[in-house]
């Protein structure tokens, strides 16, 4: 069949691409690798230092200050059953890698937003990128990863990066753009810098839909730090994948409640932290 | 207050264009070579004549009024005076300058320290406290903070909101919003203010409370401002001088009197039909030339009758003219008897037919 055959011929290119890659690259990816890994040892490192009792309380008291005291208690009960089900090392690995990756969604999202917001032919340029990354099932960026960079964090890291990036680069660029335009006169008719500008008019106003897409970010690497269980992440997803294979029932369930009560903990105190950048004092 | 020169000119708009439009150079150039109208240049050019040759002196210390309906194109007329919008062709100068021939730097040092401007939509940083926000533009200029507090205050307490300073903009009222930014635009102690339409989204009652602490405010400081307005009422209560624009051109450019007594068309009378000409009559708009008075009553002294100033309004004629038992009141002016005021002429005044009479008198 002459479909079979092209589909045999692309495959062949893509696999010798890959191969390529992987062979002329190899300095670049085990360089890329060895960084991801000692970033999330480093952040993994700082989260095991404290006894399970500190987090929690930290965590607890975030809740606490930021959302409400029903919400602190509740926070803190939540994390005491993770550490009951004698989950907390995958819990806080978990935790590492969400950080680490999120971290590195922001560090590179949130610049190319504020760029996209002030030049809408980039703007243009990324949408259909971001909308293709954001469509394709997450499993897909696994598997290049894998054949680069190995069994591992890192390859959860590179994925998690990968899916969680697009919401901080389009809600920045949102943002920067929704600047009301009496405001933007207001900045000229006082005689202000292009920095200021940025700083004092621009980002202000941008600032609750930027704080919007720091969430969606991290509730993207959620999803996605357990889908890469299955290429050797660490933490609960690779404790769901294990229970999925050995058809462990109870134990796939007790991971998917530590996972449920770390995305709802985060995912309220990170909305509490916007809407206090929204209307608060500065 | 040092002497003020209210004859220096402040803002000086020569013949200025502005089109918009992604052929606005073209339909431009259409218009300096061949004249196009604006209905030709919307069919040809796809473009839309904002403001049309418009020419205005602003001088030191005068409230100058810009009056039109919307479209008429006075809110880009006001922008094209401190070039938040560039004109197409035409000539902006501020205190002498060109504001097209300065850099960003100079147009930004122009804007900081000369010319205020106060929005409709108020602007005021929803994040920042009154104080914060009053102090904006010292703030930008990179004034110390203790000093921009001060001054800012100062400004505040001036608009009557001292106690305010620590409030968000959302606790305020409309009115008080707009006290705001006029303190915004009065602490950095330009010698302009663009005033763009500020008080037109407010209640009646606030509306005439603020112009007239505009005008006293203003007036106080020695500033000179424009002031955009699409009430007629409001241009003539602030205004020293007023300019009335339709279709993106001035029609008429003069004191409230002048406007509402002479209109230069139809467009401008129809405007002026419902206004009162009772508070704009002066001694000197119903008088009667001294001859006149005295060829009608042959024997009166003139140095007899109760005496006023030609710039005495109607309250004060009437007054005079109950208290007098004669049958007229001297106008004069720098000692010299200029007219007479008679029963007669003010009656014929307050009717509306002041300037028919005096024509047929001159």
């Amino acid at each position: 069949m002459e479909s079979s055959a092209f589909a045999d011929t692309f495959d062949a290119w893509t696999d010798s691409a890959l191969e390529w890659l992987s062979d002329n690259g190899e300095f670049l990816f085990d360089l890329v690798r060895a960084m991801l890994e000692g970033l999330y040892d480093g952040i993994l490192w700082l989260l095991d230092l404290p006894p399970f009792f500190v987090v929690a309380a930290v965590l607890a008291l975030a809740g606490w200050r930021l959302v409400n005291a029903w919400f602190g208690v509740l926070t803190g009960i939540a994390l005491v059953l993770c550490s009951l089900l004698g989950l907390w090392p995958e819990t806080v690995s978990t935790l590492a890698l969400v950080m680490t990756a999120t971290s590195l969604a922001l560090l590179v999202g949130l610049p190319i937003g504020v760029v996209a917001g002030f030049l809408p032919q980039l703007d243009r340029l990324l949408e259909p990128v971001l909308d293709l990354i954001q469509t394709l099932p997450p499993y897909i960026y696994l598997l290049p990863a894998i054949a680069l960079l190995g069994y591992g964090p890192a390859t959860a890291l590179i994925a998690t990066f990968v899916v969680a990036m697009p919401p901080a680069v389009r809600l920045t660029s949102l943002g920067i753009r929704m600047t009301p335009h009496e405001f933007i006169e207001l900045g000229q008719s006082v005689g202000i810098t292009r920095w200021q500008m940025f700083f004092k008019i621009r980002l202000p106003f941008a600032m609750p839909s930027i704080m919007a897409g720091i969430n969606q970010s991290l509730m993207m690497a959620f999803g996605m730090v357990v889908i890469a269980g299955i290429v050797g992440s660490g933490g609960l997803g690779e404790t769901i994948y294990k229970a999925i294979r050995t058809l462990d029932m109870a134990r796939s369930i007790d991971a998917a409640i530590a996972i449920v009560v770390l995305t709802m903990v985060l995912d309220r105190i990170t909305q509490s932290a916007a809407s206090l950048g929204k209307g608060g004092t500065r | 207050m040092a002497s003020i020169d209210a004859n220096e000119v402040l803002i000086d708009c020569q013949s200025v264009w502005k089109i918009f439009g992604d052929k606005a150079p073209a339909a431009m150039e259409a218009v300096a070579k061949r004249g196009l109208s604006k209905k030709q240049i919307l069919q040809e050019y796809n473009c839309v004549v904002g403001v049309s040759d418009a020419s205005i002196q602003v001088r030191r210390g005068e409230i100058f009024c810009i009056m039109g309906l919307s479209g008429s194109g006075k809110s880009t007329l006001i922008r094209l005076l401190n070039r938040l919008i560039t004109p197409s062709l035409g000539k902006v100068l501020v205190k002498g300058k060109d504001l097209s021939a300065l850099d960003a730097a100079g147009l930004r040092q122009m804007r900081a320290q000369n010319i205020g401007m106060v929005f409709q939509s108020v602007a005021l940083l929803p994040h920042r406290t009154v104080l914060e926000n009053a102090a904006f533009g010292l703030e930008v200029q990179g004034i110390a903070k203790a000093e921009r507090n001060r001054t800012a205050t100062a400004a505040l307490e001036k608009v009557g909101l001292g106690d305010w300073l620590n409030r968000y903009p959302s606790e305020l009222s409309g009115g008080m919003q707009q006290r705001v930014g006029l303190a915004r635009a009065i602490a950095s102690d330009p010698e302009i203010i663009l005033m763009d339409e500020p008080f037109s989204a407010l209640d009646p009652l606030i509306r005439r409370q603020l112009q007239d602490e505009f005008r006293q405010l203003t007036k106080e400081l020695g500033k000179s401002a424009v002031f955009i307005t699409h009430d007629l009422d409001e241009a003539i209560r602030i205004g020293d001088r007023i300019a009335i624009m339709k279709d993106g051109v001035i029609i008429q450019v003069g004191t409230a009197e002048d406007i509402v007594l002479n209109p230069a068309d139809q467009y401008v009378a129809d405007f002026v039909a419902g206004i009162s000409r009772l508070h704009l009559i002066k001694a000197h708009s119903v008088m009667v030339p001294v001859a006149e008075y005295q060829r009608q009553h042959p024997g009166s002294d003139l140095a007899s009758l109760a005496k006023t100033t030609p710039e005495a309004d109607i309250d004060e004629l009437i007054g005079l003219t109950m208290q007098s038992d004669r049958d007229g009141i001297a106008v004069v002016d720098k000692g010299a008897a200029v007219g007479v005021v008679t029963a007669k002429s003010l009656l014929a005044g307050v009717k509306g037919t002041t300037t028919a009479e005096q024509a047929a008198a001159a």
